[in-house]
């Protein structure tokens, strides 16, 4: 009787797990936008349009990755917008006060802002005050902190240029560089943003970690109760949007080789509709990582693609509410028919 | 079925509709609703008809644009495409005024003028590569933040793409590679403020900035400073916040009796900071930079001392004008240096005659 | 052998008397019930034997050593796995990363050390089978289950990981008489494994249909401790439903 059962599940298996899959609605909504602005927009489609494209998605995407991860695990973090500016703030003010070699201040930079983001982690799990509000927290105080702190040792709103630094070059070229392939040039950041979407599904899939994340989102309490450390995995999670924080927080820095103190504010939620846009579960336990950077994609896609086709800017964010109503109706819809198949 | 008479005419309104619905009571109340908001959508129809404007609104306004709408290209160049992209915020009226420069240029020289803008840096750099790899004819662009932009810019000039930098940015704008910079060095404009206020023979200032970390906005209360012989004080407000920024300028002026001048660093701020004055008793003397209408009409009457102009519109209009020329002669203005558009100082008699321009949006 | 045996244990919240003079015996091969109404204190027990929390009198013995239990994990290292009601698993994950969940097998070295899916898959799927439950697919989410399913891939889950003492907590209680059955025959085949069973329930008919010793507990202490040779159904039916309480509550409802 087991074999029969084995047969059919083989010859439903393909397409089921297909539609089972998180981001299967952001990547029709993705593949969607791009057939519209291949059409509407002139040279949309040109390699270079297509790599200024993937870098303004790969900007998101390195922040989208892990606050995807983090949503899987049930919470969110509003202070990921400023921490990327804090890291870039710390990492610049630090080589340029200590007149210290630019990869001190990088290595500085990530300690403090793996710090940060364990001060996260450990106030939602000590406190058990939810999310949002521990964040919200971190997120003003870490705005005043930007710009009080720079104010107060650099005496302008914006740090020192570093770009005259020993370690500078060797800096840029990991964070900021520019690689041309086939004539067409791409930025590193695309590279950083695909390793990080490999590395989140390879965690999320495929380790122990990865099993407590979707279980801590999914089932807190059933979690605790087998064993699982929840307050280790969730503080590990809020580390790791602090990591991602960190790639581009010196992505910033050294591309611009000085850093505004006060922006940022407001990318958090940009970062958290580009993980719902693909597939995440606002309530945790669902989602991938691959979604999230689809829903990176759909974004950079659109704020350029409006740009090519000349239209008047000013309905952007009109597009962007639509597009994250559609996405997250066509993937209650997908996996709704995905749930009747079974 | 209704309780008075009151409700007669729109009940004939309503009638066909109702028919159908007797009998039941949440029908009834349907039927009520409507006849509700059928009087109320009758009664305002009648009312803007009864009492209809014979100056401003809407009808003005269209009038304005349909004499706009012919003018027609004053050039036969082919057709560029220009693309501006700016540090705004949404919904800013400062960059209102430029854009409509910039359009009315864009008429005039047969120019398809794009219009794009991020108050984020990276963004802002981001909106620029993509205009390069759009392949426009000129680009025009602010340097609020010059450093994100740097890159940016350089890549349009390898792309052989003319560069003219508007607003911000006149210390980098050359470096850069730009071929001129039109708009107002924020210091210079300070120092105007600075000698204005001396000249009114103030003697305690309040620098009123609105925008934590906008590095124009303390180059120009840095200017005032400078040239200001009396003494200047700082003031943070929360700028898209407008009940704190009152509330913030009211309790200074409360706490400090002896400031006799308030300088806000956008025009919107000025009309907040003559409320929070009265509601303070102060009788400081509120100054601004920037002007819009509002600002015009409280120049005339007297409720500000003096604003001055950085002429918004004019950066819009010379950034596609001297793309035009380039483009079509190599013509380059400046000679080297930023082309200034301010400081102009207004008074009161002065702002009688810009009061018509504030309104129509180009002032 | 006694698996787990609580004397005389008392638990106190503030001013607040839970649980008073509680004796409990578990044997290997035997299930004991423990029955009570709600507030009875059936829930303070199980924190206490589940090691969520400490007990504040008397002594529990594992194995004939006394012992405190600070953690779940604790708890779990000494062989006693805890079935809850409603949080016992994870809906949206996996059968078989349910089934493994906090005890997941790896292989491969240092930074490549992975989940070993095969294995799991196949550990998931023989472990149900040798239970009984026959699953088309693993891979569903376990939230497709019926309620009844997923206490018994709970409690394979228990079995198969070599638990000792198996505790559940009103595992019929959401549940409808057919699947009530299903869920007692894997009680039972649990018992039949080895296991020493801690059934709680307030349904008498359930836990004399699988019971061999009987706990009765009223609003925090104990009012009664059988083995299944001292009572009968229907005595213990009185016993639960309270006795006097009843025949008060039959007067009352008497019409007039």
């Amino acid at each position: 009787m087991s074999t029969a059962v084995d047969e059919r599940i083989l010859q439903s298996s393909p397409l089921k797990k297909l539609l089972a899959r998180p981001e299967l609605g952001s990547v029709v909504g993705a593949l969607a936008v791009l057939l519209f602005f291949a059409f509407a927009a002139d040279g949309f489609l040109n390699a270079s349009s297509l790599s200024t494209v993937l870098y303004a998605s790969s900007t998101i995407g390195i922040m989208a990755v892990p606050v995807a991860l983090l949503m899987i695990g049930g919470e969110f973090d509003l202070s990921a917008g400023v921490l990327v500016t804090s890291s870039a703030l710390v990492s610049s003010m630090f080589s340029y006060q200590m007149t210290a070699n630019t990869w001190v201040g990088v290595g500085v930079s990530l300690l403090v802002t793996l710090a940060i983001g364990a001060f996260n982690g450990f106030m939602l799990t000590r406190t058990g005050l939810p999310s949002f509000i521990v964040t919200l927290g971190t997120f003003l105080m870490l705005t005043g902190v930007n710009l009080g702190f720079t104010k107060l040792i650099d005496g302008t709103v914006s740090t020192k240029t570093i770009g005259d630094m020993e370690g500078f070059p060797s800096a840029h070229a990991l964070f900021a560089s520019t690689l041309t392939v086939g004539g067409v040039d791409f930025k590193v950041t695309i590279l950083w943003w695909l390793g990080l979407v490999v590395l989140a599904s390879w965690i999320l899939l495929r380790t122990r970690a990865g099993n407590w994340i979707f279980a801590v989102g999914g089932n807190q309490d059933a979690a605790r109760a087998v064993g699982v450390p929840v307050a280790r995995t969730k503080i590990g999670l809020y580390m790791g949007v602090a990591f991602g924080a960190w790639i581009s927080g010196q992505h910033l820095l050294f591309s611009f080789d000085a850093v505004q103190s006060g922006e940022g504010v407001g990318n958090e939620l940009i970062y958290i509709i580009a993980a719902v846009i693909g597939g995440c579960l606002i309530t945790g336990g669902y989602g991938s990582a691959i979604g999230s950077a689809v829903g990176a994609l759909l974004f950079g896609m659109t704020s350029k693609g409006i740009v090519f086709a000349e239209w008047n800017p000013d309905w952007f964010k009109f597009f962007l509410g639509a597009m994250l109503l559609l996405a997250t109706l066509l993937n209650a819809w997908v996996k709704k028919r995905a749930e009747a198949n079974k | 079925m209704f309780d008075t008479g009151a409700f007669g005419a729109a009940e004939l309104i309503t009638g066909p509709f109702r028919t159908y619905e007797h009998g039941k009571k949440g029908h009834r109340l349907v039927a009520r609703f409507r006849t509700w908001a059928v009087m109320a959508l009758t009664g305002a129809l009648s009312m803007s008809l009864a009492a209809c404007s014979s100056t401003g609104g809407k009808r003005a306004e269209d009038a304005r644009k349909a004499a706009a709408a012919q003018g027609r290209a004053a050039v036969n160049t082919p057709r560029w495409t220009f693309a501006m992209i700016t540090h705004s915020g949404d919904g800013d009226t400062f960059w209102d005024i430029v854009q409509s420069g910039a359009k009315q240029a864009a008429v005039k020289d047969n120019i398809n003028f794009l219009y794009s803008h991020d108050d984020q840096a990276q963004q802002q750099a981001q909106l620029v590569d993509a205009a390069v790899d759009k392949k426009v004819d000129g680009i025009i662009v602010t340097l609020a933040k010059p450093d994100a932009m740097k890159a940016a810019v350089a890549r349009a000039e390898k792309a052989g793409i003319p560069v003219v930098t508007v607003n911000s940015g006149s210390e980098e704008s050359k470096a850069f590679g730009a071929l001129t910079h039109i708009g107002q060095d924020e210091t210079i404009a300070g120092e105007a403020v600075g000698d204005e206020l001396n000249r009114r023979g103030k003697k305690k200032a309040l620098c009123v900035l609105h925008e934590q970390g906008n590095v124009g906005h303390e180059q120009r209360c840095d200017g005032v400073a400078r040239a200001f012989r009396g003494t200047l004080q700082k003031l943070y407000v929360n700028g898209t916040d407008m009940p704190d920024v009152q509330s913030a300028i009211e309790a200074k002026l409360q706490a400090d009796r002896s400031i006799d001048s308030v300088v806000t660093l956008g025009a919107p701020y000025a009309d907040t900071a003559v409320k929070a004055r009265s509601d303070a008793g102060s009788k400081a003397e509120i100054d601004t930079f920037d002007l819009n209408a509002q600002v015009a009409a409280e120049l005339k009457n007297g409720t500000l001392g003096f604003a001055v102009d950085q002429q918004p519109y004019l950066q819009g209009y010379e950034a596609v004008d001297l793309l035009w020329a380039y483009r079509y002669n190599g013509d380059v203005l400046g000679g080297g240096k930023p082309v200034l558009t301010g400081p102009q100082i207004i008074t009161k008699d002065q702002a009688s005659a810009l009061a018509a321009y504030t309104q129509r949006g180009t002032r | 052998m006694t698996l787990v045996e609580l004397t005389d244990v008392s638990k106190h919240y503030g001013t607040v008397r839970a649980l008073e003079g509680v004796s409990l015996e578990v044997h290997p091969g035997e299930i004991t019930c423990v029955l009570g109404d709600n507030g009875a204190g059936k829930s303070t027990l199980i924190k206490i034997v589940a090691g969520l929390h400490r007990h504040d009198g008397g002594t529990l013995s594992i194995e004939g050593e006394e012992t405190t239990l600070s953690s779940p994990r604790e708890a779990l290292d000494r062989g006693i796995a805890t079935v809850y009601q409603d949080l016992a698993v994870v809906p949206l994950m996996p059968v078989w990363r349910n089934f493994f969940l906090g005890s997941e097998p790896r292989k491969g070295k240092g930074p490549f050390k992975r989940l070993d899916t095969d294995l799991m898959r196949r550990t998931t799927r023989e472990a149900l089978l040798r239970m009984g439950i026959d699953l088309r697919d693993v891979d569903q989410p376990i939230g497709t289950l019926s309620g009844g399913e997923r206490q018994c891939v709970a409690i394979a889950r228990a079995v198969h990981f070599g638990a000792k003492v198996l505790v559940l907590d009103e595992p019929t209680a959401a549940l409808g008489v057919k699947q009530s059955g299903v869920v007692l025959k894997y009680v039972a085949a649990a018992r039949d494994e080895g296991l020493g069973v801690v059934l709680i329930t307030h349904n008498p008919h359930h836990a004399y249909l699988v019971g061999d010793r009987f706990v009765l507990l009223r609003r925090g202490t104990m009012v009664g401790n059988y083995t299944r040779d001292d009572i009968t159904l229907d005595e213990l039916t009185q016993q639960m439903a309270g006795g006097s309480d009843l025949e008060a509550l039959r007067h009352e409802l008497q019409r007039s």
